[in-house]
């Protein structure tokens, strides 16, 4: 009976709008519609009586399904993508920028103008050029992370796995990319750090504090994702 | 009958709050009680519930959860909130006061 019950619910959600919200809905009957059933064949009820009764008590489905049809979550909203893709635009505006000022950089270097050594100058031009990189790159981990591109459409095992693997999948991106930060943000640092003071027999120990650092991240994110 | 049943329609999301007041429940049980508390005599049909829900949980009345049954499907839970407390309250005053005044001039 319980196939002719979920075969029937079926059938009444077939123009229901492909969202989660209805398919969450469509489960939610048919669980109720069963319970009741089954409760109503142990009050003693013979069979067709308790399924006219079920298929009674269910009511009108279709004049819900305009309502969930106008909150699709599968796509974003208009806003988020507009915010989404000026983030996207401004990040590669300042991968570009980088480049150019490491460009212009290299032309100031040409005519000395600091009184430093060539090779000095050079250096620092590519930290400059490195820390502009770092907001861009915050940017897009943002974007990626605060607006998923997948939407569970429908509850069943196969969707529940996609999902999972999506969820590991995005958990390993923002492990690789706090990583990258870490590392970069290190190297910039042991570098500016040991031009400045020219102590470089002490200043390698800014990569034990980013390997500690990274450690810490990592144990603080995976704390988050057990919750 | 029908002015029964359209009055009843009108209170939904008051009888699922005061429902939500002792413990946290899911769809079928809530109906199941409504139909215990009024003898057989009110029951509300699926999409009657799931509106009201959909309402109760988009004014922040209530939360909802998937429970973690062991046997058998699993369960969408619902519980109220703080505002569906005040909400409640402010609504059953205001029943009083309507209910009041309906029998003074149906006297």
């Amino acid at each position: 009976m319980n196939e002719r019950i979920r075969k029937y619910i079926d059938e009444l959600f077939a123009d229901a709008p492909k969202t989660r919200k209805a398919m969450e809905w469509k489960e939610e009957v048919v669980v109720n519609t069963m319970d009741k059933y089954r409760d109503l064949i142990n009050e003693g009820y013979n069979e067709e009586d308790a399924w006219q009764m079920v298929i009674h008590s269910i009511g009108d489905v279709t004049e819900l399904f305009e309502e969930l049809r106008e909150e699709n979550p599968l796509s974003l909203s208009e806003e988020l993508r507009k915010k989404r893709a000026l983030l996207n635009a401004a990040a590669a505006g300042l991968y570009i920028l980088a480049g150019v000022v490491y460009l212009a950089w290299m032309l100031i270097a040409r005519w000395n103008f600091f009184y430093m050594y060539d090779e000095v100058m050079m250096e620092v031009g590519l930290i400059l050029a490195a820390l502009i990189c770092i907001p861009p790159t915050c940017m897009l981990i943002y974007t990626a992370n605060m607006y998923p591109n997948f939407s569970k459409k429908e509850d069943n095992l196969v969707e529940n796995y996609k999902e999972a693997r999506y969820l590991r999948n995005r958990a390993r991106a923002v492990k690789t990319s706090i990583s990258a930060i870490i590392w970069l943000v290190t190297l910039i640092i042991y570098f500016i750090v040991s031009f400045v003071t020219a102590e470089w027999h002490v200043t390698w120990i800014a990569f034990l504090i980013g390997g500690c650092a990274q450690a810490i991240a990592f144990l603080v994110f995976s704390l988050k994702h057990d919750k | 009958m029908s002015i029964t049943s359209d009055i009843l329609r009108g209170h939904t999301e008051a009888i699922i709050l005061a429902h939500l007041l002792e413990q946290d429940s899911y769809g079928y049980q809530i109906n199941k009680d409504i139909m215990k508390k009024t003898d057989n005599r009110c029951e509300l049909k699926e999409a009657t519930l799931y509106s009201a829900f959909r309402r109760l949980e988009q004014a922040g009345y209530i939360g909802t959860y998937w429970g973690d049954e062991k046997v058998g499907a699993r369960r969408r839970y619902y519980s109220i909130t703080e505002e569906g407390r005040r909400a409640y309250q402010d609504y059953k005053r205001e029943w009083e006061e309507a209910k009041a005044v309906i029998d003074q001039l149906l006297k």
